[in-house]
């Protein structure tokens, strides 16, 4: 483990600016004891540098810096800032630990091993653009620009994407916040309401709130959570929906112990429950509904009764949970979701969700689904172009979508299933900005072998993470604290106070070191020299920035000069829109071959003596990002897996056994992690947190500490409407001491 | 006055964010900590299922068992109260009660680094730290949270409560009836009394009925075994008097440092 900065150092380095003092101020003003000069001074005495955005999550909260001669020593939530205020989580705090991480990446590296097993010889900058903008011009030149795929993630990826995507011309761009994560619940609220949901539910007014799986408090975002535990302060009822006992269950009044893969038979019973019981909000549908009676008919057949059998919970609990929602309406926050890639059979969820919104007429009031009314600002990148059909994967050959309601991009196994069958055309060459494909996507092997077959892969990253050791190309980017970059816009999160809106571009709090580039220098470099010169946007990312702001009426200085975050007049959010209304039977879906009213689709239950693998985050990482910050990993080194205890009796295990993993398809884990007995946890799953395993040595840190939950998804599931990925359609036994043990579910 | 750290477990979400952040303002080594976030459960409470955390930190007890064990020489110090020019002198060791503040401290200075505050303290929030090493101990100092007394002396919040993210740490003065964390006590915030101590823990806990019972039943300490406590230390006292020789130079050493530097630097009152 590499420690930066050990106190010990430091002093050495400070012991000068110590002596400087002069000898009464080392005087302690209240005690009369001699401040020690070991003691340390603390940051708050050092230099304030505004205008930090933060990116260890993507939530983007304001920040500022402490610095001390050139050295930022900590980070602090902006005090001008109307989202997180001063606060900032765990990652925010650790990222003084990425900004100076010994492992990060620091030069063009070029892969002289093979892809997997790489050897790096540092290379020049010229070098390593040369490298990638002729070898991405010749798989352009060979194979069209859909031989050329994209896995881009984070905000410095946008704008490279924009590149490949508009201007060279690719449709074979896989996002993981959209194929993996969110995409699915984008696209069925918006084939609901029109809309794509955010978390935008007004939880601080909310008198209910239901949740479905999101496990606030193990995941965090910061003006999220205050949002919601302003509503639980408030008074809030709360309903957690959960197979396991999560940190949101563990504030809960009804905690739902539902049967993994069955929550849409759960939302359909509850809205028929509302139907035949005249609990809906009858005058919001009259105004707004559409296909409510197409709707009502397809749900008929969810009784209390048949949903508690398919979800094995209580009958009355469900009738409790529909009579404490419909009691709240239309007060009530009915929770999107973020990460829904699940089972296979999301789309259908995440309708069901917003049709149940719906049904209590919570949408654009207190405490219900609201989204917040920002300001504008530019967006200034590579032009907009049309580009032919022809080989864009997800068209069938008459024209018609494979996947109609797919996120933006084309879906991950789309790209994946052409790169290693070449057909309708060969993909050779890959681009990978951000993203961790490796641990991102289901099918590691897969993965693999889509890269292995590659006549050209470049990966531009911060950290040496799994899939850049697949890199012909390598190539070190500056951190979110060392660039100019997006500008994060957004209102204050309790709508009860005073309508504000703010606009916060990242400002770098410190120059880059080493030869760490930007995305626009890099994207840039790679244009011309793959001859595109000409259409490039903007020179700098500086310049972007400008101009971006300047559509807000904005400038850098001025942003500045007022603290890092121009605040200005909001506006209502409730006020409806005038041409809102919520597709309770869509036809447009109905057309396409898929069920117009939410309809629940059963997934295959575990095999005899596997349990289904479930996973989330934990409060100090950010999936496999933040695995090699040595603050976050010493807070949190392994990912112990949760079992129930009654069943870890039976299988002779205790809290704290070491084990591995065998799957449903014979795969077992390279790594190993603990147990963690509880009651609060199903019988028929086991659960631990994600984006640990990391395999890269490289990630000096974070190599092989607990298990990465991604390699255990050797089955790929999709879901139909959207062709994202369903991630929670794996099954496990343990291995302890190397003998297999079986986990007997159904004892 | 009684500084004193309310930790609302309502609020408290377990996101750790108090601990990196004192660990960074504090440049705490990255294997130890002066406070800590342990999640306990999902367990059953009375047949009700219960999850909640322990965010625990030096509890600035009203009679600390870390202070009188010690074994630091005494000396007279006059400690001043900032708001009523007060003073009062009292002996001390290494580690004292401030009489004003309520607050436990260390002096670094003084500090033998022999690890008898750090065995006597039942919470475990005492450390040696190694990074702090001079002419008295070379195996580091006594080290733990100072309720961020350098920070709020001017005026801020202490880290972890300036970065809590949903307002679970609450800090002010105990004795003042009117403050926020006063209110809390009389809500029933308690803190955690080691079994059969009467320490009088400062650092107070609040939350539903079933996560206090959860927490209070996993982590109530034991006293620690003073017999070894005071044994170790008395080893440490009877090397001391070659330590402080060797320290009283080292002293020198630094002083005459200090006074040659602001000889030469006689204008650079930048600090």
């Amino acid at each position: 483990m590499a420690f930066n900065l050990t106190r010990r150092k430091f002093l050495q380095s400070a012991s000068l600016a110590a002596v400087a003092l002069p000898l009464s101020k080392v005087i302690a003003s209240e005690t009369g004891v001699t401040r020690s000069p070991l003691e340390p001074a603390g940051s708050f005495k050092d230099e304030t540098v505004v205008g930090g955005v933060c990116e260890m999550c993507f939530w983007r909260c304001q920040l500022v810096g402490k610095k001390r001669n050139d050295r930022l020593v900590k980070l602090e939530g902006n005090p001008k800032s109307i989202d997180n205020g001063t606060s900032i989580c765990a990652r925010g705090n650790a990222g003084i630990q990425l900004l100076y991480d010994p492992d990060r990446l620091k030069f063009p590296l070029k892969n002289v091993g093979e892809r997997g097993k790489p050897k790096w010889k540092k290379i020049s900058w010229k070098e390593a653009l040369d490298e990638c903008g002729s070898k991405l011009k010749k798989v352009n030149e060979t194979y069209g620009p859909q031989g050329i795929c994209m896995f881009p993630h984070g905000s410095t990826a946008k704008y490279p994407m924009h590149f490949f995507e508009r201007t060279v011309g690719t449709h074979n761009v896989s996002e993981a916040s959209f194929f993996q994560c969110r995409g699915i619940r984008d696209t069925a609220y918006l084939a609901t309401i029109g809309m794509a949901p955010g978390e935008n539910v007004d939880m601080p007014n909310a008198k209910a709130i239901l949740v479905l799986g999101g496990h606030f408090g193990e995941n965090i975002h910061i003006s999220h959570i205050k949002r919601y535990v302003k509503g639980l302060q408030n008074g809030a009822k709360f309903i957690v929906v959960d197979p396991r006992y999560s940190a949101s269950a563990a504030k809960s009044d009804i905690w739902v112990k539902i049967k993994p893969g069955t929550d849409t038979a759960f939302l359909l019973a509850i809205m028929n429950y509302l139907v035949t019981t005249k609990k809906y909000d009858a005058d919001f549908i009259d105004e707004y509904g559409d296909g409510f009676e197409e709707f009502t008919k397809a749900i008929q057949g969810w009784s209390l009764e048949r949903a508690a059998k398919e979800c094995d919970i209580p009958a009355a609990q469900i009738k409790e949970v529909a009579i404490m929602l419909a009691e709240n309406a239309p007060n009530v926050s009915i929770h999107p979701g973020r990460h829904v890639s699940w089972y296979g059979n999301d789309f259908q969820r995440q309708r069901a969700l917003a049709c149940l919104t719906g049904l209590l007429g919570a949408y654009f009031v207190k405490g219900g689904w609201v989204p917040a009314k920002g300001p504008k600002v530019g967006k200034i990148s590579w032009a907009k172009q049309e580009h032919e059909a022809a080989h864009n994967l997800n068209m069938n050959e008459d024209e018609e979508m494979r996947y109609p309601f797919t996120p933006p991009g084309t879906p991950t196994e789309l790209i994946r299933d052409t790169a290693l069958s070449g057909k309708p055309y060969p993909i050779k060459g890959c681009v990978i900005w951000g993203q961790n494909p490796i641990q991102t996507i289901p099918g590691q092997q897969k993965m693999k072998d889509v890269l292995k077959q590659m006549d050209f892969v470049m990966c531009v990253d911060v950290m040496p993470t799994d899939v850049t050791m697949w890199a012909d190309i390598l190539l070190p980017e500056v951190s979110y604290l060392e660039r100019y970059d997006l500008i994060k816009t957004g209102t204050q999160w309790d709508f009860s106070e005073k309508q504000q809106q703010y606009i916060a571009p990242r400002m770098p709090l410190m120059a880059p070191m080493f030869e760490r580039k930007d995305q626009v220098y890099i994207t840039n470099e790679i244009a011309k020299r793959m001859g595109y010169e000409k259409d490039i946007p903007v020179k700098t990312i500086e310049e972007m920035v400008e101009k971006n702001l300047a559509v807000a009426g904005l400038s850098l200085a001025q942003v500045r000069a007022e603290g890092g975050i121009h605040i200005q007049a909001g506006k209502n959010p409730y006020q409806m829109p005038e041409d809102f209304e919520v597709l309770f039977f869509n036809e447009d879906i109905a057309d396409v071959g898929f069920p117009g009213a939410p309809t629940y689709i059963p997934v295959k239950d575990s095999p005899a003596g596997f349990a289904r693998l479930i996973y989330g985050r934990v409060p100090v990482h950010t999936f496999n990002r933040t695995q090699n910050n040595v603050w976050l990993n010493n807070a949190m080194p392994s990912n112990p897996v949760w079992l129930n205890d009654e069943l870890a009796t039976k299988m002779g295990l205790k809290d704290g056994d070491v084990v591995g993993f065998i799957n449903q398809d014979g795969f077992k884990s390279r790594t190993t992690t603990t147990v963690k007995t509880t009651p609060g946890i199903r019988k028929d799953v086991v659960y631990m947190g994600h984006g640990y395993g990391t395999a890269n040595p490289l990630m000096s840190v974070a190599v092989d500490a607990g298990v990465d939950d991604t390699s255990l998804m050797t089955k790929i599931t999709l879901d139909p409407e959207t062709g994202a990925h369903g991630m929670r359609n794996n099954f496990v036994k343990f291995i302890k001491d190397g003998n297999i043990i079986d986990i007997p579910t159904s004892a | 006055m009684q500084y004193g750290m309310i930790i609302d477990l309502e609020r408290c979400v377990g996101c750790h964010a108090c601990t990196i952040a004192c660990k960074a303002e504090w440049e705490v080594p990255v294997e130890f900590h002066r406070n800590w976030v342990y999640r306990i459960g999902p367990s059953l409470v009375e047949k009700e299922m219960a999850s909640t955390y322990y965010p625990g930190l030096c509890n600035h007890c009203n009679d600390p068992v870390c202070v009188p064990e010690c074994p630091a020489d005494l000396e007279e110090v006059t400690f001043t109260d900032i708001k009523t020019g007060k003073t009062k002198t009292m002996e001390i060791a290494a580690t004292w009660k401030d009489p004003f503040n309520g607050t436990v401290q260390i002096d670094k200075d003084r500090c033998l680094g022999c690890g008898a505050c750090v065995d006597a303290c039942p919470y475990e929030a005492r450390y040696i730290n190694p990074d702090l090493v001079d002419d008295v101990s070379e195996d580091g100092k006594a080290d733990k949270c100072t309720y961020c007394m350098p920070r709020v002396e001017a005026g801020l919040q202490p880290a972890c409560v300036q970065t809590c993210i949903t307002g679970a740490r609450i800090f002010g003065d105990l004795d003042d009836p009117k403050s926020e964390v006063a209110q809390y006590v009389k809500n029933g915030a308690k803190g955690i009394e080691p079994d059969g101590g009467e320490l009088g823990p400062n650092s107070r806990y609040y939350g539903k009925k079933k996560d206090i019972s959860l927490l209070f039943s996993t982590h109530t300490p034991e006293l620690a075994d003073l017999g070894h406590v005071r044994r170790r230390a008395m080893l440490a006292s009877m090397v001391k008097p070659a330590v402080k020789k060797a320290r009283s130079i080292g002293l020198m050493g630094i002083a005459g440092a200090l006074i040659a530097k602001s000889i030469t630097d006689s204008d650079s009152s930048k600090e």
